[in-house]
C-alpha cells in the first residue's frame, strides 16, 4: 500500500457493489422463503445485478450483458426445477423464472441494441 | 385489498430498485469503465485508484482492509451493547425467584438473543475487526486478498443482524424467537401446540445463516491472504501467533459454517415446505443435534483461538520478553483446530447415546485439554521473570489467563461422562461457558482494543478509566460466574425465568457481579467516546514503548510510517508521495 | 529419514501434539484391550473410528505445519515472529527453549 507502492496490482479502495450484493442476498431469500413474489423478483435482480457490475468493475467481463444472462439461464434451470418439477414449488418457481426472464431481456437487449464502444 | 396490497408492494421494491441504480449512476461513471488490468485508465472514473470518497459514502462503498476492519468493529461493540443491555434485564429479572419485572416467555426471548448476539453478532465480528485490520498488516500484504467479498462479507451481517432481532420489532403479529441459541427439534420446528411456528423464528434463522455466509466469506479471504500475500520476509518460520490462530479459526469455519447453514436450511424447510428431515419418524430428534454440535463445538474454538492469538500476541510485549516456546503455541494451535471436530457429542453425554460412542467422545474431549493447557503454561513463563508493565492492556491479558484457569479446569470435569450427567443443563455449565466467552474472549477483546486503539484512533485513551473498566469486570466477572458455579453444584437448572427460593442469594450475587460489569462498561464507553473524541494525539509509532525491549512489529511500523507520510505531506490519511500515480 | 527434515529441536516442538497423540493412542488400545461394551456391532467400529480419524489428521498436520516451519527456517532468515518488515530487523539467533 503506501510503503510499497507499485507491489501489487492496482485495485480501487472503493467499490459500490459489495453493499447491494449483501442487500440482495436477504431480500431474495425472504422473498422467496414466504412466497412474496415481488419482493423475491426484487432481490434476485439486486443480486444479480450487483454481482454482473463486479464482474465487469473487476474486468472478468467487458460488458454487462453476458453475465446477466449467464444469471438468467442459471435462473431459469433453479426455477424451472422449481415450476415444473416434483417439487413443486410453483408460485416461488415463476418469481425465480420471471427474475430470469427480466435479466434474460436486459443481457439479450444489451447485446444487440447497445452500441459497443471502442476500448479506451 | 389483496390486489392492491401487492400493487403497493411492487411499486415499493421497484422504487427501491430504481433509487439504488440512480445512486450507482450518481457515484459510478458507468461510461468510463475499463478494465482495471489495463491499468491508468481507473483515474477517469469517479474515483482515483487511491482515493476514497468522502462523507457516508466512504463507509458505504470502502473496500479497504482497515475501513472495514473499523466497520467490523464498531459492528461488534454495538451487539455487544446491545447483547449486555438484554443480559441486565435479565440478570435484574432473577433477583426474585418469581416473575416480577418480565414476563416468563420474554425471559425466553431475551435468553435467545442474547446467545446468539454474543456469539454470531459480537464474537465473531470482534474477531473479523482485528483480523481485517491487523493481519494485511502484520504480514506485509497490501490489502486482503479479496476486497470485494471481504466488503460483501461485512454488509451481510447488518441485514443478518435486523433479522435476527426482528422479533423485537414492533412488526405485526412477529414474536421473537424462543428456542434458545442451540435451535433443539422439535421445539424449532415449531411442532407441537407452543407459539414457536411464528415467522420470528424463521427470520432469526434467515438471520443466522446471513451471519453464516458473511463468516464463511471472510474465511476464504483470510486463508487466501495469509496463504499468498505475505511479503517476502514473512515466512512460515516468523508469521506472528495471532495469523496463525486466524489462519487456523478461518480453516475450522470453512468446514464448520457451511454446515451450520445447511443445517439451517433443512429446519426451514421443515417449517415451512413441510419437508421432514427433523420429524420424530425420519431423523429422529438427535439428527438436529448432531449436526448443530457438529458445528457448535468448532464454534466454540473458532472463537476462542484469535483471542488466544491475541493474548499471546500482546502478553509478551509488556513482559518485555518473547512469547515462551513461540512454537508450542503454534503447534497446539494447529491441534485444537483438527481436535474441536472429533467432540462434538460431549454436548450430548445425557441424551442416552450409545456409551461405546460416548466413551470415544470422552477421550478426545480429554485429549483437546493438552494444547489449551499447554498456552496457559506458555503465557505463564512468559511472564516468569519478564519486565512486567501493568497497562491496561496487560491487565486484560493477565485477567484472561486466570478466567480461562478457571473456565478451563471446570470444563475439563464436564468432559468426563459421570460427572457431565450430574451437572449436565445445571448453572456450573452456564457458569464455566461464560467464564470462557465472556472471562477470556471479551476480555481478550478489549485487551486487543486498548492495545490498538492508539493505532484505530490516532488518540490515548485515559489510563485510570481503562484500569476502572478492568478491575470492574475482574471482580464483577468472578463474582457472577463463580456464583452460577455454585448454583449448578446446587442443581440450578439452566435457562428458567423463575427459581426455588433457597436459591435466591447467590443469584442476587450473580445479579451484583453483573450491575458491576455494567458500570464498568459505561467507564470504558465514556473512555472510548470522549478519549476518541478528544484524547492526546500519539506522537511517535511507538506508543507503548516497546523498541526499549526490542519487541516492536510490522503493524506499528506500519502506523509510524503513515505518520511520517501523513506530518511530511500535510496530508490526512493514506497519502501516496508521489501524487498517486504509481503504475 | 525422518531426522533430516526433523532435527533434534524441531522434534522437541512437536512433543507439545504428540501428547494428545498418546492420549488419543492410549485410548485407542485401552478400548481395544480391555473393552467393557459387548463387541462386533456399527457403534464399535464408529468408536474406533472417532478415536481414530482425529488422531490421524492431527499426525497428517502436525507433521505438515512441522516440515513447512523447519523448512523455512533453513533456507531463508527467521526474524522475530511480527517483527519481519520492522526497518532494519535483524534475523534472531535460533536459541530454542531455554
Amino acid at each position: 500500500m503506501d510503503e510499497q507502492p507499485g507491489l501489487s496490482d492496482q485495485y480501487r479502495m472503493a467499490s459500490p457493489w459489495p453493499l447491494f450484493v449483501a442487500l440482495g442476498i436477504p431480500i431474495a431469500e425472504l422473498g422467496i422463503l414466504f412466497d412474496v413474489f415481488v419482493v423475491a423478483v426484487a432481490g434476485l435482480l439486486l443480486f444479480c445485478g450487483s454481482l454482473t457490475g463486479m464482474i465487469r468493475e473487476a474486468g472478468y467481463a467487458e460488458t454487462a450483458w453476458r453475465p446477466l444472462a449467464v444469471f438468467a439461464v442459471l435462473l431459469f434451470a433453479v426455477g424451472g426445477v422449481l415450476a415444473f418439477t416434483d417439487v413443486s414449488l410453483v408460485t416461488r418457481g415463476y418469481a425465480i423464472l420471471t427474475a430470469g426472464g427480466i435479466l434474460a431481456a436486459a443481457g439479450i437487449g444489451g447485446e444487440l441494441f447497445v452500441p459497443k464502444r471502442d476500448p479506451v | 385489498m389483496q390486489i392492491t396490497g401487492q400493487l403497493t408492494l411492487t411499486v415499493l421494491m421497484g422504487l427501491f430498485l430504481v433509487i439504488i441504480a440512480a445512486w450507482l449512476a450518481r457515484i459510478e461513471d458507468w461510461r468510463s469503465y475499463t478494465p482495471l488490468g489495463s491499468g491508468g485508465a481507473a483515474g477517469e472514473s469517479g474515483y482515483v485508484s487511491q482515493e476514497k470518497p468522502t462523507g457516508i459514502s466512504r463507509w458505504l462503498t470502502t473496500v479497504d482492509h482497515k475501513d472495514i476492519g473499523m466497520l467490523y468493529g464498531a459492528y461488534g461493540v454495538l451487539a455487544f451493547v446491545v447483547g449486555g443491555l438484554m443480559i441486565m434485564v435479565m440478570r435484574v429479572e432473577l433477583l426474585d425467584p418469581g416473575m416480577t419485572l418480565i414476563s416468563n416467555s420474554f425471559y425466553n426471548s431475551l435468553l435467545t438473543s442474547h446467545g446468539i448476539t454474543m456469539l454470531f453478532l459480537f464474537g465473531t465480528p470482534i474477531i473479523a475487526a482485528f483480523a481485517n485490520y491487523l493481519v494485511p498488516l502484520l504480514i506485509g500484504a497490501d490489502d486482503m486478498a479479496f476486497p470485494r467479498i471481504n466488503a460483501i462479507a461485512f454488509w451481510l451481517l447488518p441485514p443478518g443482524a435486523l433479522l435476527i432481532w426482528a422479533g423485537f420489532f414492533p412488526l405485526g403479529d412477529i414474536i421473537p424467537a424462543q428456542t434458545a441459541w442451540t435451535l433443539y427439534t422439535p421445539l424449532s420446528t415449531g411442532a407441537g401446540g407452543g407459539n414457536q411456528a411464528n415467522a420470528g423464528v424463521d427470520l432469526m434463522i434467515l438471520g443466522l445463516h446471513l451471519t453464516g455466509v458473511s463468516a464463511t466469506m471472510g474465511s476464504i479471504n483470510f486463508i487466501a491472504t495469509i496463504i499468498t500475500e505475505r511479503a517476502e520476509e514473512v515466512t512460515w518460520a516468523n508469521l506472528d501467533i495471532f495469523s496463525w490462530t486466524i489462519l487456523t479459526q478461518s480453516g475450522l469455519i470453512l468446514f464448520a459454517f457451511p454446515l451450520l447453514g445447511s443445517a439451517l436450511l433443512m429446519l426451514l424447510l421443515d417449517r415451512n415446505l413441510g419437508t421432514s428431515f427433523f420429524a420424530i419418524e425420519a431423523g429422529g430428534t438427535m439428527l438436529w443435534q448432531h449436526l448443530f454440535w457438529f458445528f457448535g463445538h468448532p464454534e466454540v474454538y473458532i472463537l476462542v483461538l484469535p483471542p488466544m492469538g491475541i493474548v499471546s500476541y500482546v502478553l509478551p510485549r509488556f513482559a518485555g520478553r518473547r512469547l515462551f516456546g513461540f512454537k508450542f503455541v503454534v503447534y497446539s494451535t494447529l491441534a485444537i483446530g483438527v481436535l474441536s471436530f472429533g467432540v462434538w457429542a460431549h454436548h450430548m453425554f445425557a441424551t442416552g447415546m450409545d456409551p461405546r460412542l460416548r466413551a470415544s467422545f470422552m477421550a478426545v474431549s480429554m485429549a483437546i485439554a493438552i494444547p489449551s493447557a499447554v498456552k496457559t503454561f506458555n503465557w505463564i513463563t512468559t511472564l516468569w521473570n519478564g519486565k512486567v508493565r501493568l497497562t491496561t492492556p496487560m491487565l486484560f491479558c493477565v485477567g484472561f489467563v486466570s478466567n480461562f484457569i478457571l473456565g478451563g479446569v471446570t470444563g475439563v470435569f464436564l468432559a468426563s461422562i459421570p460427572v457431565d450427567l450430574v451437572l449436565h443443563d445445571t448453572y456450573y455449565v452456564v457458569g464455566h461457558f461464560h467464564y470462557v466467552v465472556m472471562g477470556a474472549i471479551a476480555f481478550a477483546g478489549f485487551a486487543g482494543l486498548y492495545y490498538w486503539f492508539p493505532m484505530f484512533t490516532g488518540r490515548m485513551y485515559q489510563r485510570r478509566l481503562g484500569k476502572i473498566h478492568f478491575w470492574t469486570w475482574m471482580i464483577g466477572s468472578n463474582i457472577t460466574f463463580l456464583a452460577m458455579i455454585v448454583l449448578g453444584y446446587g442443581g440450578m437448572p439452566r435457562r428458567y425465568a423463575t427459581y426455588l427460593p433457597k436459591f435466591a442469594t447467590f443469584h442476587q450475587l450473580a445479579t451484583l457481579g453483573a450491575l458491576l460489569m455494567f458500570v464498568g462498561g459505561l467507564v470504558w464507553t465514556y473512555n472510548f467516546v470522549v478519549s476518541w473524541l478528544e484524547g492526546p494525539r500519539v506522537q511517535d509509532g511507538d506508543p507503548w514503548n516497546l523498541r526499549d525491549d526490542g519487541m516492536y512489529t510490522n503493524e506499528w511500523q506500519w502506523f509510524q510510517d503513515r505518520q511520517e507520510t501523513a506530518i511530511t505531506d500535510g496530508g490526512d490519511e493514506d497519502v501516496v508521495a508521489d501524487g498517486g500515480t504509481e503504475e | 529419514m525422518a531426522t533430516k527434515v526433523f532435527d533434534r529441536d524441531t522434534l522437541l516442538d512437536l512433543t507439545v501434539n504428540f501428547i494428545p497423540l498418546f492420549i488419543l493412542l492410549f485410548f485407542l488400545v485401552g478400548y481395544f484391550v480391555y473393552n467393557p461394551f459387548k463387541l462386533g456391532s456399527t457403534e464399535r467400529i464408529l468408536q474406533y473410528m472417532l478415536l481414530a480419524t482425529p488422531f490421524v489428521l492431527l499426525a497428517i498436520l502436525t507433521y505438515l505445519s512441522g516440515k513447512a516451519i523447519a523448512s523455512t527456517e533453513k533456507s531463508s532468515p527467521v526474524y522475530m515472529p511480527g517483527a519481519a518488515t520492522v526497518d532494519g530487523a535483524e534475523p534472531i539467533e535460533d536459541e530454542h527453549e531455554e
